[in-house]
């Protein structure tokens, strides 16, 4: 099995570098970005296997990132970060397309645990396609 | 018109937002009552007694007017009856001295044969006397001896001899009984000498004449002087002889008296006699048609009272009914306003608390990720001296972080619509688990939990975590306020479409002004550090949400008890909001 690459956009420097250099500890490829655009010009370098997305960044919500991630390739799956305390963002998130959602302060076996499982649906979408 | 509406709207009851004194809103729905009360019987009443008040006098003027006219009318009809007698008397007298008889009876035995015949006619004649010019009595037919007596000097002799006919006043004589003298004049056929008839009558003539007289239409009959000494008795004036104040008449034709005596008023009528020194007088009591008088007052009374009653009545129950329902109204409008405030309040504590916990929740979210961080590179290095501790500290930061993680959630739970997840739940199964996780205060407290279950209450569909908190918050409370030793009492039962859950602790009870603030944000009684003021307020909102009520009753020094209605079947919100996240999820 191959590595799975994960891409984390949170606009929190702090949050996303330790989340990354966690995940790189479980052997997860882990890049990082603070803003909506660098996502996006991200994925067209190099495509992610998952994408954490938060919700609330300042340039570019998560959402529209979300519509720009899916436009251009709906095999890359994205995890909403929520830190709202209410899951309505993330359902709504999860209508336009995301995988799951999971709210802040994350538990990070639960979240490795959506990786897994958005790694796998990647896998069998594109077997499909 | 301004002024007007201003004035109309100092009848309503002042707005009692803001006052809790219930005497105080007692009084001034009392006074508005009254207000109404006041204005409606006064608009309604006053047009009736105006209308009463007119008839009334109306109907007594007609009354009085047409009584006047038929005693006036009486009044004729005696006086020409009793002209009549003086005109029959007169005439009499007339027939003795026609002017060929004057020679004729001077004889004695003519005269006393004509007293006989006039005494057969009436019985009143006394006495017959024939006088000469120079007043001296020629002839006399009678019982006493007054041949001879001359007149001259007497102040009717000139009267009679000027006028040819006069009628005296009734007056005792020497002989001390009421006589009149009525004396006719002639003159001599062969000479310028008048001779003069006089004969002399009984009063009683005159007295037994007038009772003939039909008194049904008078209550008094009676003739008077001019000079106001009464010729006939009267019923109310004395007897004849006697002098009469009020009926001293001048010569007017009609005249009414009305005057004061004894029960009411008196109205009399009184006309000349002519050819004779009287006056004819009717008195009638009670001058008014009594009988019609009587019934139409009665009649009158009785509408009046009829009308008054039915305006009371209805003013009473209208006044009454209005005061309530705009009482209710108020009252409504009240807890509108307070409901209105208080969800106002809870949502902008919300919004404040949603604010603080994001922003809580981002340093947090850093503060696990290092430690999490640390934790994990801790794994990868080896054994060194302080390892253990590092793991523990770090555990101590993850326990704090997790910690505040659930305080956060709470918060923006609070805050925001958290979505009710419905189930089947055995509430008299829920609340015993909750009391399972709060025994072990409360046996500390030694506190004793009194269950009244319905056994067969209905599951509900409800929100299990939501009523946990709910249950969870208020038998805290309960135990709180108990402090140590004590009941607290939980029942369940089904009341119509609904699950009631009462809660009743034998704490200190909740005095009424904190019992108003119970369920607003932050407030507590709670020593500071002690409680957030946000349990009961949290409590409320979720009771709201799920679509229940929940109130509270409480009596200082009986303790207070707190009532949860929860609907069996959660109204159509709750279950679209439900149906709409089962259909997100399993997309």
């Amino acid at each position: 099995m191959s590595e799975i690459k994960v891409l984390i956009v949170d606009d929190e420097v702090e949050f996303a570098a330790t989340l990354a250099e966690r995940l790189e500890l479980r052997d997860i490829v882990a890049e990082t970005v603070n803003n909506g655009k660098d996502a996006l010009s991200t994925i067209l370098v190099r495509p992610p296997d998952v994408v954490i997305l938060d919700l609330k960044m300042p340039d570019l919500s998560g959402l529209e990132v979300l519509h720009g991630i899916k436009a251009h390739d709906p095999s890359i799956e994205v995890i909403m970060l929520t830190g709202h305390g209410s899951t309505s963002s993330g359902i709504e998130g999860m209508e336009r397309g995301a995988f799951d959602y999971i709210m802040k302060p994350i538990d990070l076996d639960l979240l490795l645990e959506k990786i897994n499982q958005a790694y796998e649906q990647r896998i069998t979408h594109k077997e499909q396609s | 018109m301004n002024v007007f509406s201003r004035w109309l709207a100092r009848f309503l009851p002042e707005d009692q937002y803001g006052i809790d004194d219930v005497s105080g809103i007692n009084k001034r729905y009392k006074k508005f009552r009254t207000n109404l009360l006041t204005t409606m019987l006064t608009i309604s009443l006053l047009p009736a007694i105006i209308t009463a008040a007119i008839g009334y006098f109306q109907y007594r003027d007609l009354l009085q007017t047409t009584e006047r006219e038929q005693l006036l009318w009486n009044l004729e009809g005696a006086q020409k009856t009793m002209q009549a007698l003086i005109n029959e008397l007169h005439s009499s007298i007339e027939f003795i001295v026609r002017e060929d008889r004057c020679d004729e009876i001077l004889d004695q035995d003519t005269l006393d044969g004509m007293l006989i015949r006039l005494k057969l006619k009436y019985n009143g004649f006394v006495d017959l006397g024939v006088i000469d010019s120079r007043g001296i009595q020629l002839t006399y037919s009678g019982p006493y001896k007054l041949k001879g007596y001359n007149y001259r000097v007497q102040e009717w002799f000139e009267h009679v001899r000027g006028r040819g006919f006069y009628i005296s006043n009734v007056f005792l004589g020497y002989r001390n009984i009421p006589h009149f003298v009525i004396a006719v004049s002639k003159k001599r056929p062969d000479s310028e000498d008048h001779w003069v008839l006089r004969a002399t009558i009984n009063a009683d003539t005159l007295q037994e004449f007038i009772s003939t007289i039909n008194t049904k239409a008078s209550d008094d009959i009676f003739l008077v002087s001019r000079t106001g000494k009464l010729q006939t008795s009267s019923r109310y004036f004395g007897n004849a002889m006697e002098y009469c104040p009020i009926c001293e008449t001048s010569s007017h034709l009609h005249e009414i008296f009305k005057l004061e005596r004894g029960m009411g008023d008196v109205l009399q009528v009184s006309a000349p006699l002519e050819n004779t020194p009287w006056m004819l007088v009717l008195v009638k009591e009670k001058y008014i048609h009594q009988a019609a008088w009587f019934s139409f007052r009665k009649r009158l009374l009785l509408i009046f009272l009829g009308c008054s009653a039915t305006c009371l009545v209805i003013s009473y129950s209208l006044a009454n009914m209005l005061t309530n329902r705009i009482r209710e109204t108020d009252e409504k409008r009240q807890s509108l306003l307070t409901e209105a405030e208080h969800s106002n309040k809870l949502a902008s504590i919300g919004r404040l608390a949603a604010g603080v916990a994001h922003e809580i929740n981002n340093p947090l979210a850093i503060i696990d990720q290092k430690s999490g961080l640390m934790q994990d590179l801790l794994g990868l290095t080896e054994e060194f001296k302080y390892k253990e501790k590092f793991y523990t500290s770090i555990a101590g930061i993850q326990n704090s972080v997790g910690r505040c993680k659930a305080i956060t959630h709470r918060l923006l739970g609070f805050a925001r619509r958290m979505d009710v997840i419905l189930e089947e739940i055995k509430l008299n199964e829920l609340i015993q688990e909750v009391l399972n996780f709060l025994e072990k205060e409360a046996m500390y407290n030694r506190i004793r939990m009194e269950l009244g279950f319905q056994a067969d209450l209905p599951t509900i569909y409800c929100d299990r975590g939501q009523l946990q908190q709910i249950f969870l918050n208020i038998i805290n409370n309960a135990i709180d306020a108990i402090g140590k030793d004590g009941l607290i009492a939980i029942s369940t039962r089904l009341q119509g479409n609904d699950v009631l859950v009462r809660i009743k602790d034998s704490g200190p009870g909740i005095p009424p002004n904190i019992l108003q603030h119970i369920f607003d944000p932050f407030f507590t009684t709670k020593a500071p550090g002690k409680g957030t003021g946000l349990g009961l307020s949290i409590t409320y909102g979720l009771v709201k949400k799920l679509g229940g009520e929940i109130t509270v009753s409480s009596e200082v020094g009986k303790g207070a008890t707190f009532e949860i209605r929860l609907p069996v079947k959660p109204d159509k919100s709750a279950e679209r909001d439900n149906n709409e996240r089962n259909q997100s999820i399993n997309r």
